[in-house]
């Protein structure tokens, strides 16, 4: 699964006209993660590349936000995790503190210093892409607006736009798309479009089976360990679910229930026995 | 206006209490952002039992004893409280009341202090030396080199400390180097202050104003200034009213953030009326 070996950038022997196999930017071997003695992720291997839109799907406590803090190397690992190049993450929305006195570029501009090292001041240049980076998360008119007074839908945008100032390689968003309105989704999905376009790898954890399946091209289903790994196909099926969210799920019309859920009012999924 | 001020004890007061504002101030808006109020109170309240030992054992002196009582009262609340299950402040509480009445009783049985003990609790006007200004100095200085290059850190990690940590923020690190700076600016306030009226300039003035500023480079000018203008008129009072300085600077602060809260209560309901007008 994922990109084939050899799969790894050499120009000189493509052909004109053809695409260039993308470079492998995540290799994850045999990871585990525990918490004192309580195993959070055990054997995860995965390998994605650049342009790959990634989702991570699984129960609650499955391991997903620890599955991108483990990647970040902002929690001990065992096992081989290979980012290359820089990082960008988007943590939930739960884990800012409201209150801060601060606007929404300056939240942006908190994005450049891993790049400006933290003890240098943001430069022009940097405040000018601050400004160009919420234009592009549709919130121009919003850059001298405190954090707090902003909308939870705003407010991702300002957590996405502030990633994008990190110029990472790789970005992981751990539910950027979770409670927020529909046009606050369209225009994160259409950045995390855009980041691809551009040979950045994205990962994103979520509960919505049914727009993962839409949105992304590879599937990584955790429940501690790696259920299973490939395309909507491969992965939403439902002895395939059942697997991780450890009780019996059924897909109403099976698979493609979930990939046309937008035209139908019926919802996706539904647990029982409700075929 | 500037009478109380004609007599070089309360000029040494004066000098101590705006030099030790521009800490306080500076600190106190992070004190504010970070929900460490009850924590640095709890600082100031266990510095108690330090100063008797302190003043009984003229080897140590109040400033060490004290500066040891808040190092070992920050140490041992820092390594309980990541138990979850007594979050909250219950080891803070728990530890001021030890401290509070280890200090009571140390004052009345083991130390033959002189000293009253409401001048260790709310401070004393008479009491400041030249040393408190030089230690007041630099506590000023050392905060005013440290917090610029500690902005960012502080600032991010404080905001998105989930996000700062992989970002490289470093935040156990700043943590600790604001408690610290915290301790030395608790411990050389006593003198003017008191063990029990500390929040007086540490929370008081940026608590007040935090309901009057929305962003964190006005917000820290405008705490420092409060703390200034409490530093003057809550001296001046003491003198007048022949009251402890750390209940008058104390009281005094009270007074503004009530008048803040009703300010920026009119503010938002003025704000409303206009929306719906």
């Amino acid at each position: 699964m994922g990109a084939p070996d050899g799969g790894r950038l050499s120009p000189s022997a493509q052909p004109t006209g053809r695409r260039v196999d993308p470079p492998t930017t995540l290799e994850v071997e045999r990871m585990s993660v525990s918490y004192g003695d309580r195993p959070a992720l055990e054997g995860v291997s995965f390998e994605l590349t650049g342009g790959t839109f990634a989702g991570v799907l699984g129960p609650n406590g499955a391991g997903k936000t620890t599955l991108l803090r483990a990647l970040l190397g902002a929690i001990p690992a065992i096992g081989r995790v290979a980012l290359h190049g820089r990082a960008a993450y988007v943590p939930q929305l739960t884990s800012v503190s409201e209150a801060f006195p601060v606007d929404a570029l300056g939240v942006v501009l908190m994005g450049r210093y891993p790049l400006l090292g933290w003890r240098r001041r943001p430069g022009r240049s940097d405040r000018r892409l601050a400004g160009e980076l919420l234009a592009e998360v549709g919130l121009a008119d919003r850059a001298r607006s405190p954090f707090g007074s902003l909308s939870g839908g705003q407010r991702q945008r300002v957590l996405m736009a502030r990633a994008l100032a990190q110029e990472g390689d790789v970005l992981l968003l751990d539910e950027p798309l979770t409670g927020i309105d529909a046009p606050s989704q369209q225009t994160i999905l259409g950045v995390i479009g855009a980041q691809r376009a551009q040979g950045r790898t994205v990962v994103m954890t979520t509960h919505d089976l049914a727009q993962a399946a839409r949105e992304c091209d590879r599937l990584l289903l955790l429940n501690r360990t790696l259920v299973a790994d490939g395309t909507a196909e491969e992965v939403l099926r439902s002895e395939v679910l059942g697997r991780a969210y450890e009780t019996e799920v059924v897909l109403l019309d099976g698979r493609a229930a979930l990939i046309d859920e937008g035209a139908h009012h019926h919802p996706p999924m539904r647990p029982g026995g409700l075929a | 206006m500037f009478a109380p001020f004609d007599v070089p004890y309360m000029q040494s007061a004066l000098f101590a209490g705006l030099l030790i504002a521009v800490p306080c101030g500076l600190l106190g808006v992070w004190v504010v952002l970070r929900g460490l109020a009850f924590f640095s109170h709890a600082v100031g309240v266990a510095t108690f039992p330090g100063v008797v030992i302190g003043l009984g054992v003229p080897a140590i002196g109040p400033f060490a004893g004290s500066l040891l009582a808040a190092g070992a009262f920050g140490a041992a609340v820092s390594s309980v409280e990541n138990d979850h299950r007594v979050r909250g402040g219950a080891v803070t509480g728990l530890a001021l009341a030890a401290a509070m009445a280890t200090g009571a009783v140390l004052l009345t049985t083991v130390a033959r202090v002189s000293t009253p003990v409401e001048t260790v609790l709310f401070g004393s006007l008479l009491g400041i030396s030249d040393t408190d200004i030089v230690r007041c100095a630099v506590v000023a200085a050392l905060t005013l080199a440290a917090l610029p290059l500690l902005w960012a850190r502080l600032s991010a990690s404080t905001f998105d400390r989930a996000w700062a940590a992989p970002a490289g923020a470093r935040p156990q690190r700043t943590d600790v180097l604001l408690l610290t700076l915290l301790g030395f600016t608790v411990v050389t306030a006593l003198p003017a202050v008191g063990s029990l009226m500390v929040s007086g300039l540490l929370v008081i003035p940026a608590a007040t104003a935090r309901l009057l500023c929305e962003r964190l480079a006005t917000l820290s000018v405008c705490a420092v200034a409060l703390c200034a203008a409490e530093v003057v008129i809550g001296l001046a009072a003491a003198r007048e009213l022949d009251v402890a300085p750390g209940a008058s600077i104390a009281a005094l602060g009270g007074v503004g953030f009530a008048l803040a809260a009703a300010v920026s209560a009119a503010r938002s309901g003025w704000a409303r009326r206009t929306v719906a007008a």
